[in-house]
């Protein structure tokens, strides 16, 4: 078992959050707060009757989770490894664990906070315990797409390819949630993505339904533990460099 | 008796079937400086990248501070410092972020950085961001990064190369200090110039396998088999004479008449050296 160093970790977490603040990663966070935003200006203006603030609320943190989380981890990791940056600190004492939390911490923080911040753009109401549901759910959903976006970063040699690999995974994680209403097929599954259960926890607040259900729970849970599997199997293969 | 920092012993590595280095042996001790010299593909970066722990040998030991090399973890990163031509350095961040970025990483005092940027004159460049430094600035900074926790052993790829030859004298005068103040070099080029200049043993490898290892001048006076003197008359012409008995009878001559300006013995260099016994050029 690795040692994590706090002094490392520290410096870690502070370079990495101010590199997400670069015009480059920013801009995800943004556009989804900026989508939810404009959504609701655009569909609040069209219907009165139904209540959307559900639908505007899963666009953003959909698109959060899967942007920020993905393309932004992939892209930061994939820089590193273009400017040399990552061997250097890798050869400056920084172990592969230090450096997988200081890279992940940050982002997930980031996030966070963008799905809180959504609620409130959207204008989603929801009970304290839905409310912790909803930071439960969103911040292992998080988690999950930060752990994918590491595992194409091992493969990125550069920022744009990361860019290239990502794009696909991104549109499937988000289209089929966004699309799971049009047939069967679509909807199973979008109930066995991580980001289906963030709609269809979305939906059943709005509907005042159960909250959860097993199936959603355990989705979750199982998507979390392999993603961090498969993260594990390729790092201990590759390191983070597979190239 | 000087501690070993560094032993190769009978280093072999093989890629896809092409052996690399063969059979490479070499120590470096406290205080000196070590030089791996050879042209590009002689397999100077593999030794780096094996005495490191970035890359396992195929056979035999390598060892650092007197841990083996393959036994290594990245705590041994804390009394070493390591200085490639990939060693990058976060463009978006000022030499001085940069600096303290590592600082913190390896515990140590951020007035070390103040001193090391006077030290190398890049104290004036403390804010301007990493991207607008010239490439000799960069060199430094990525130099000072390597010693800002003051390693026992200080691995230099190729560290003057490219470089114009103001920045290179400074890093030489550099290198020479930290000798003196006990570190360890190993230092791999292609400058036959700066090995002579700056190490106290250099290996003369070629396409993986060490073909002179020594002092850069008992190497030197091993192929001295010819003495040679270049003389410059008063008539501007320059002469080479071969010492046998005649020609020491004209040189006894031209001194007596006062028609010699100077007189240089003529030594091999390194790269004559390396030219003789692999037929290769060094550069």
């Amino acid at each position: 078992m690795k040692t994590i160093h706090i002094n490392k970790l520290l410096a870690i977490i502070e370079v990495k959050g101010k590199a997400l603040f670069s015009k480059n990663f920013i801009i995800m966070p943004i556009f989804s707060l900026g989508m939810t935003y404009i959504m609701k200006l655009a569909y609040g203006s069209i219907s009165k009757e139904i209540d959307m603030t559900g639908y505007y609320l899963s666009m953003g943190v959909l698109m959060n989770v899967c942007m920020t989380g993905v393309y932004c981890v992939a892209a930061c990791l994939a820089e590193e490894k273009e400017k040399n940056t990552l061997r250097t600190l890798m050869t400056s004492s920084v172990n592969g664990l230090e450096f997988f939390l200081g890279s992940l911490i940050p982002v997930v923080l980031l996030m966070v906070i963008v799905n809180v911040l959504c609620v409130f753009i959207a204008g989603f109401s929801m009970t304290i315990t839905e409310w912790l549901c909803y930071v439960a759910i969103t911040t292992i959903s998080s988690i999950i797409g930060a752990v994918t976006g590491m595992i194409f970063g091992i493969f990125a040699k550069n920022q744009m390819s990361a860019g290239t690999m990502t794009t696909p995974v991104l549109i499937l994680f988000m289209l089929i949630p966004m699309f799971s209403h049009l047939n069967e097929i679509i909807e199973t599954i979008s109930n066995y993505l991580f980001t289906g259960v963030i709609m269809n926890f979305i939906n059943h607040v709005t509907t005042k339904v159960t909250l959860t259900n097993p199936l959603e729970l355990g989705v979750l849970f199982l998507e979390f533990i392999l993603t961090v599997i498969l993260f594990l199997v390729l790092y201990k293969k590759n390191g983070f460099e597979a190239n | 008796m000087k501690k070993e920092c560094i032993s190769l012993q009978h280093i072999s590595k093989e890629f896809n079937g092409n052996l690399v280095l063969k059979d490479v042996n070499a120590v470096l001790h406290q205080g000196e400086i070590l030089g791996f010299l050879g042209p590009s593909g002689a397999g100077k970066t593999t030794t780096i990248k094996i005495l490191t722990g970035q890359l396992k040998p195929t056979d035999g030991q390598a060892y650092v501070l007197g841990i083996n090399c393959q036994d290594i973890d990245e705590t041994i990163y804390e009394q070493i410092g390591i200085v490639t031509d990939v060693s990058g350095v976060y463009e978006r961040m000022s030499v001085y972020d940069n600096l303290k970025y590592f600082a913190k990483i390896l515990n140590v005092p951020l007035d070390n950085i103040d001193i090391l940027l006077k030290r190398v004159g890049l104290y004036e460049h403390k804010k301007k961001l990493a991207s607008q430094l010239s490439k000799g600035q960069i060199q430094r900074l990525i130099l000072i990064r390597a010693i800002l926790h003051t390693p026992k052993v200080l691995f230099l790829d190729e560290p003057t190369s490219g470089l114009d030859p103001t920045t290179a004298l400074e890093i030489h005068k550099l290198l020479k200090e930290l000798k003196t103040e006990g570190m360890a070099i190993f230092l791999t080029t292609h400058n036959m110039e700066e090995a002579t200049k700056l190490c106290d043993h250099v290996a003369l490898l070629n396409e993986g396998v060490i073909v002179e290892y020594g002092t850069p001048q008992d190497i030197c006076l091993r192929y001295n088999k010819e003495k040679k003197y270049k003389i410059l008359k008063n008539d501007k012409k320059e002469v080479l004479l071969i010492h046998t008995e005649e020609n020491i009878k004209v040189l006894n001559q031209w001194l007596m008449d006062d028609e010699i300006i100077s007189i240089h013995s003529c030594e091999p260099t390194l790269e004559s050296v390396f030219l003789e016994v692999t037929g290769r050029e060094l550069q």
